[in-house]
Formats: structure tokens, sequence, C-alpha cells
């Protein structure tokens, strides 16, 4: 087949590789002929993430980047023989799971080695006295967490993407969970982690609950997205499955309500697990059915736990809602939310129509979040070809919030589906930073926004591009991502 | 999903549509009106290509229950992506007739047919009914494999899965032949692959003479009930295998067909339909049908368990479990035999995990089957039992792989009816 029948998307900076069979043959040496491929069968199936661009890409016979191997490393030494011989043979790598990303962190851009991290799926340990669980960092995250409910326990993180995605991506991305504003974000939850740097070396962060023994660099490899080391193995917080679960739902005038409402609830030190905001639009969208809802902003609210703590949350919760007029809906919503939330179709319908579609997360604080949500949606709304610019805010802190948009439109003739695609995604970025915001809130960097670095960083941005040459001073690790503007606004 | 259902799914973009500009309203009607144009294949094709192309743009959310995915640890056995070789191969994007991509066409054929997926696709998939449709136009282009092909030789030779007809060899095997009088009761339907089990025949056609049922076996005319061929999608011989057992089941006057393989049950039951033969008599599993005997009182377990027998993990059959939907009867034996201790495995029920020996992975790849039969095995060997109970001879022909010769000593994998027999 040779790849001849599919046009390369990320091709302009691929790596020349001069001897692969040489290559081969030393990986083999490290990791057996079994975990180690060159089949065409096997290449394809690594040339994209779950970014929306790439999904789109699929069905027009489009192939985002190409690798040249597949490795499956079964342990750490292993990872380290391999990061060894790539910086010999300069050679890119490129750690993959489960391909769930959504901001092209996975695609193998320059090409090279695909280091799949399947085989690390062992959960090692559940330790009840400390409430921790450890395991391996490629495992997927439905089986941690099916085994954990088995056991009696919760990660608590339980993000969109649960079925699809593995715990390295989440550490890989700063991943958030549906329940984060109980159980916190992944940088919240891992305790510890064992982690292969750029050149080999194997370094172990030790578990803690807290420390104080200086600066705190395993935080460093939590959004590392794969460019400064692996993580291979990870200790995580786990917490007794709630024995209590209450479902709220409130439909509010206008979405300042809502803001007010649940930011009050925040403020008197109660964290409902699950909180959503539904913007006009998406409140149609996703509960079309609630008459009490039609025109308004749905708020659903899911408090979990402790029965005697559920039962003081839950009152709070409906205080504050009604105090901003809140109309009860009742748990009907919730239920709702709970059978759809990971019935995922729009990415296999859009497609086929041609409609460039995606979702932007970023965060914000709360005395920001309202501006940002309507410069946002009224920016992106102007732009030629866009037929929607919704939102939900599902992520809440006492002191801000995540908010997530979605747009989709057809691009107009004279621009690509690209072209489109990055126009929407860099209007909303530049909106969020004019409008006082930070331009990710969980799904990372990546490629997508890549361009936007130091604007969202600034001077500390050469920082860790420092830290970046300084670990890996070959650029072996996940090449042209997070550091590098590879879209070059508006190209690839 | 239907046109309606996809018009009130998207209900809610209309008015965010209708504010759009001209251009934009004209491009997205225009990309409506195109759509098969675009991406779907010229001239006849029997492939599902609208859900072929939902499947292969889905993030994969069933991924974590995909046997042969968590078994090969490989991207490439994933179910989108499965999903989206069988669509290149259906649009010619990938050539099927090149002999360099015959890795592709093996991928269509490398599925359990457990169907795990279907229990979390958006879409309520089975990807393995979309795979088929792309074996059908492989077929059609004289693109069967050959391992496939050897199946469907030996089926046409001795009409059972063997090269020699497997139902002959009851004599040899000790197992007795009851032929029918033209007034059963029931007709004992043996699978080709309990065959290879003659502990279990003998153990089923004791108990059903101890429940004091007539039926008949007829082995000296059985054929396969024909899965094998349905799953490789060679439908004529499909047909007449099902055509020779409508007879067969028309001539015993059975008022029930008990079968001690899943696969046989659902064959005559559901997939027969296929190829337009209508079994009009019930057609059960017989742990439904030992079940039943026990609840009406024909059959009493009345005998304490021996202790070699005692502590019992349930491996549940997949098509049992997610096929025929009955999880209960094979529990409630277990549960009225004396003594004996039930030990449910993390992933039971209709979430259980395939023992890696249905549908044609086994044949297209065989150290993957035995991969995904070692990862079972090893999940049942984490409730402490030494006796692993299911009710199908595929899964006791694939868990048995997946136990070494060590642990087969200390570790038994039985078929209910097995450890029934003991206390009946």
């Amino acid at each position: 087949m040779n790849f001849t029948d599919f046009e390369l998307i990320y091709k302009k900076n691929r790596s020349t590789i001069k001897d692969k069979n040489a290559i081969k043959s030393e990986l083999i040496k490290i990791i057996g002929e079994e975990n180690v491929s060159t089949n065409e069968v096997d290449l394809l199936a690594y040339t994209r993430d779950s970014s929306m661009i790439a999904i789109n890409w699929t069905i027009e016979g489009k192939i985002a980047g190409l690798p040249d191997f597949i490795t499956w490393p079964e342990t750490t030494e292993q990872i380290s023989e391999i990061l060894k011989l790539a910086n010999k043979e300069k050679v890119p790598i490129i750690p993959f799971a489960e391909g769930s990303g959504v901001v092209g962190g996975a695609i193998p851009i320059n090409g090279g080695i695909i280091l799949d991290m399947k085989k690390f799926n062992k959960i090692i340990a559940i330790n009840d006295k400390n409430l921790t669980v450890s395991a391996e960092s490629g495992i997927n995250g439905m089986n941690l967490e099916r085994y954990l409910n088995a056991k009696g326990y919760t990660s608590g993180h339980i993000p969109q993407s649960l079925y699809t995605s593995s715990l390295g991506g989440w550490i890989a991305h700063r991943a958030a969970g549906q329940f984060s504003t109980k159980y916190g974000k992944i940088e919240d939850i891992i305790l510890g982690m064992e982690v292969v740097l750029p050149q080999g070396d194997i370094i172990e962060f030790k578990t803690v609950a807290r420390a104080s023994t200086g600066p705190q660099l395993d935080k460093l490899f939590i959004g590392g997205e794969g460019t400064i080391g692996i993580v291979t193995k990870a200790t995580l917080k786990i917490w007794p499955f709630p024995k209590k679960r209450t479902l709220i739902s409130y439909a509010f005038s206008k979405i300042e309500d809502s803001f007010e409402a649940v930011r009050e609830i925040l403020r008197e030190n109660v964290y409902p697990a699950v909180i959503r905001i539904y913007d006009q639009p998406e409140t149609a969208r996703h509960f079309e059915k609630v008459e009490k809802a039609k025109e308004k902003v749905m708020v659903v609210f899911v408090c979990e736990g402790n029965e005697k703590l559920v039962d003081i949350e839950e009152l709070i919760t409906r205080e504050k809602c009604e105090k901003y007029l809140g109309i009860n809906c009742g748990q009907n919503p919730v239920e709702h939310w709970f059978e759809t939330r990971f019935k995922v179709t729009e990415t296999s319908s859009m497609p086929t129509y041609k409609i460039v579609f995606d979702t932007i997360e970023i965060a914000s604080l709360w005395d920001k979040a309202a501006n940002i949500y309507h410069h946002v949606t009224e920016t992106v709304d102007k732009i030629k070809g866009v037929l929607l610019i919704t939102a939900h805010v599902s992520h809440f802190y006492p002191n801000g919030v995540g908010i997530y948009f979605t747009f989709g439109g057809v691009p107009s003739r004279d621009i690509s589906e690209l072209q489109f695609y990055q126009k929407c995604w860099n209007t909303t970025i530049k909106a969020v930073i004019d409008a006082g915001g930070s331009i990710a809130h969980h799904h990372g960097i990546g490629i997508n926004r890549s361009s936007w670095m130091s604007e969202e960083w600034g001077d500390s941005l050469k920082i860790l591009q420092e830290i970046k040459k300084f670990l890996d001073p070959n650029n072996i690790l996940n090449p042209g991502k997070v550091f590098v503007n590879t879209w070059k606004g508006g190209e690839l | 999903m239907g046109v309606f259902e996809t018009l009130a799914k998207y209900k809610w973009m209309l008015p965010l549509i209708n504010k759009a500009d001209r251009e934009t309203k004209s491009l997205l009607m225009k990309n409506f009106r195109s759509k098969k144009k675009n991406f779907y294949p010229e001239g006849s094709y029997k492939a599902d290509i609208d859900n072929l192309i939902k499947c292969m743009l889905c993030p994969n959310m069933c991924r974590f229950d995909c046997g042969t995915l968590q078994a090969s640890k490989t991207e490439s056995m994933s179910p989108s992506y499965k999903a989206r070789v069988g669509y290149y191969l259906s649009v010619g994007k990938i050539d099927p007739t090149k002999a360099e991509n015959k890795e592709f066409i093996d991928l269509m054929y490398k599925c359990t047919n457990e169907e795990n997926c279907k229990v979390w696709c958006p879409f309520d998939f089975s990807v393995v009914s979309l795979l088929e449709t792309v074996r059908d136009d492989l077929n059609d282009k004289g693109l069967m494999p050959n391992y496939c092909r050897d199946q469907i030789e030996k089926l046409k030779s001795t009409k059972t899965i063997e090269a020699y007809n497997i139902y002959k060899t009851y004599k040899e095997k000790g197992i007795q032949n009851i032929e029918t009088d033209g007034n059963d009761d029931v007709f004992y339907y043996i699978g080709c692959e309990t065959m290879k089990f003659p502990d279990v025949v003998k153990a089923n056609i004791e108990l059903l003479k101890k429940a004091g049922i007539k039926f008949s076996t007829n082995l000296d005319k059985r054929v396969c009930c024909g899965a094998p061929v349905l799953n490789i999608r060679d439908m004529d011989l499909a047909k007449e295998l099902a055509n020779e057992n409508f007879n067969l089941i028309e001539k015993t006057g059975a008022k029930i067909i008990v079968s001690d393989c899943p696969g046989c049950v659902l064959t005559l039951k559901e997939r027969y339909q296929n190829v337009g033969i209508d079994i009009n008599v019930q057609v059960i599993h017989i742990v439904e049908y030992f079940n039943q005997l026990i609840e009406t009182g024909k059959l009493k377990p009345q005998n304490n368990i021996s202790e070699e027998f005692k502590k019992v993990a349930i491996h549940d059959p997949c098509l049992i479990a997610r096929n025929l939907n009955d999880t209960h009867s094979i529990r409630n034996i277990l549960k009225v035999i004396p003594g004996l201790e039930l030990i449910e495995p993390i992933y039971n029920k209709e979430f259980v995990h395939c023992c890696g020996w249905s549908g044609t992975a086994h044949w297209a790849d065989k150290d993957l089957s035995i991969k995904e039969a070692t990862i079972r095995v090893n999940e049942l060997k984490e409730t402490g039992a030494n006796i692993f109970i299911s009710a199908c001879p595929l899964c006791e022909l694939g868990l048995g792989y997946g136990l070494d010769e060590q642990e087969k000593e200390k570790i038994k994998i039985l078929d209910l009816s097995e450890l029934l027999v003991k206390v009946i």
C-alpha cells in the first residue's frame, strides 16, 4: 500500500531516518520481535488522535501523521533503553496509549517511534489505610475505575473520555473529570509517580500526602504531554464509593444568575461532585423535554458521599439556587445526564456533512467568567461559516471555573477545513486571552494551542523552553507539541 | 438512527442554522445532499457504509471492553480502527485485491463475536455485524481468506466443524444415541463442539433421563447448525445446513429444542432468519431448561457436592449473557446445589469477558485468541476458586488454552451439567 493513496497532512518536518532496518533491529534487541512493528496495518492505526480535525480527515482518506515504528515496551527499563537509542539515532518518540487526546498531542507529526503504553496496564496495589491505588500508566480509565468500584472505591476522576483514555494520558494533559468539583483535577489526585526522562534516566517521585521538600518538581511532569518525560507508574488518591447520591437540577433565566448561585454554594465550602451549567442553546440540545427549562439555563448537581453531609450539601445547594430564582426541575434531568454522559455521537455524524466541529475548554476566575462566555460566543459567532458556538461550564472552584465551548460550522468556499478549524480555535483563544482567561482547562496544549503559549505564559515560557532543552537536548520526545508553534498562524 | 431520529436529535441546531448567512446554508445543504457522493463507494456493495462510518469516526468508546484489543494491546485491534479499515477496503482506499494488503483483510476476521462493544456503543452497534458486511463484499470478490476456506471445505465435506463427521464418533466416545420416533418432547441438539466433550454430552443425557423427559439426539442424522459459515458469510452453505436442520427438527416432532451450545441456540433461534428459514419450535439453552426442570421439581439436586468441587467461579458464556439475555439460570442452578460456594469474578453476567474462542478470530489469529483466553482465566483465578463453570463448549475449549499443565491439575474447567449430574 505504501500510504500513497492517503494524503499526509503533517509532512514538512518529518525526521530523516537513514537506516530503518538497523533501528528496527536495535528496537527488537531491546523489546523483542513481538513488540516492534513496521506493518502498514499497525502504522495506519497510529496516524491520528481524537482531535476533531483528524477525525474529519479520517473520512476523507487523509492521515494526520505517519509513524515509522510501533513499539510496545513492557518494562520501565525497556523504555529507558528505547529513549537512549532514539537519542543516539535522533529519532522522535511519541508516547501513545489510548489516542483519545483532542489537541493533536499524540499525532506523530515528524514520524518516528510510537511508544505504545498499553502493556503498562497493571493495577499494582490498593492501600486502604492510605486510600491510594498504584497503577501503571497505560491502564485504561474505565478498567481502573471498574476495578476500584468492584473493591468498593472510586478514583473520583470520571472524564467523558473515561472509556477511551488512560491514566498516563490524564497525567500528560492535566485532565479533569466530570466529578472534579469534589475530587479535584488529576494534579490534585496524583500523589507519586515514576518517570523516564528523555535521555533514559528513570526517576521516582515519592508518594506523599503533602510535603515540604523544596520545589514541587513532580508537578512539572503533570501536564508535560509526553514532551519532557514518560510517566510509567503513578499513585492516585481513591475514595470509598459514595454511600449516597442526591440529584438536583434548577433552571435559571440568565447564565449570570446560575454563575452567582454556584459561586455562592462553593463559597460556603460546599462541593457538589458534579455541577454543570448549560447555556440556553445547550439546554435546548440536552434537555429538550424539560418544559421548565425551555429557553433557560439548566444547571445539574450531583451531591455524593456521606449521607449526612450530602443532605447538608443538598440543603445549601437548593437555598442558593432558589435565592437566584432557579426553578426546581427535579432529578430527571440529572438522570438523563447520567444516562447520556458517555454517548458521544457527534464525532460520528458531523464529518459526513463536512461540518467542522470541536470543543475548546478554557479556565477563568469568577470575576471574568461571564464576560469571557459572552465575549467568546459573540466573537466566534461572527466567523463566516460558523453555525453554532455554545457552552457549558462543568468544573468549579471557589475561585473560578472551567468553561467548555462547542463550535461548529461549514468552511466557506475560499478556505480549507483546516483553515476554518484554525480560525475558530484561534479566535476563541484570542477572545479568552483578551477577556482575561487562561487558554486551557483540561485538554492540554498539543498542537492546537501551541501557538498561544507565549501569550499565555509571557516571559516565563522561556524557563519552560530551557527546561525542555535541558531535559531533552536532542528534542526527541514528542517534538512539534506544546513548545513549538506548529500551526504558525494558520498554516501547517 | 433513522432520518426522523436524526432530525429529532439535531432539532436544537435548527434555530442556529436558520440565522446563518445564505452561502453557509447553501453549502450545508450541498454537503447534506452530497454525503453519498462524497463518501460512499460506487457500484453495488453489501458493506454497511453508513454504520461503518459512524463506528470509525467514534472515539472508540467501547475499546476498554474489546477482547481482542485488550489481548493484543495494539491500536490496530481497536473496534473503530477495524471499522475504518473496513470502510477503506469498501471504498477502495485500501485495495483488497492487492496481495500486500492481506493483513488489512485479516483484520476483518480478528473478532471473537463477543459483542462487548454493543453494551457500550452509543449507536448500539455490534462491530462484528458491521465487519460481516465487509466480509460479504470480500467473498463476492473471491477474497475469502484461506483459513476461512478451510472451514468451508470441512463443512461442505463432513457437514461438521471437523475433517471427519464428529457426530459419528458417538460410539467410540460412549455416547448413547437416541433416534427419534417422531413424537419427542425434546430434541437434545448437541453442538459439534460439544462432541469434543463427551462427558458433558453424557451428563446432559443422564440428567434428561433422570427428569423423565422423552427426547432424541439423532446423531446419525445430525449436521452442524451453520454458525461458522454464518460468521464467514457463505450464505449458500448456511442455507443448505439450515434446511437440513429444519427438516430433521420437523421429523422429531419435538415441542422444544434444547441445545448445550449457545451458538447453536442463537443460530437456530435468530440467525436462520438471515437465510430465510424460520424454526417454528421453541429453542432454548439446556441451562435454561435444567433450571425449569429444577423449578418444577423434575430435577432435584440433593446430594452434597464433594469437597473438590465445592469452590466454584462462574464464567458466563457471552452468547448466553449478552445475546440470550439469561444470566440467572446458571446461577439459580448453582445456588441450589447443596454445599456449593459460588464466587463471582469482577467481570460477570452481561459484562463478562470472552474466552477468546468464538467468532473467526481463533482461525485468523490463534495466538490472539489464546491471549484473550489467558486474560479471562487470570480473572477467574483471582476468585480463588478451583472449579470454573461454564455452559458453552467453545468457552470450555478456549479457557483450557489459558491454563498451563500444572494449573490444569489444580483447576478444573467444567460444564454446568458435569457438576449438576453429581448431585442429582
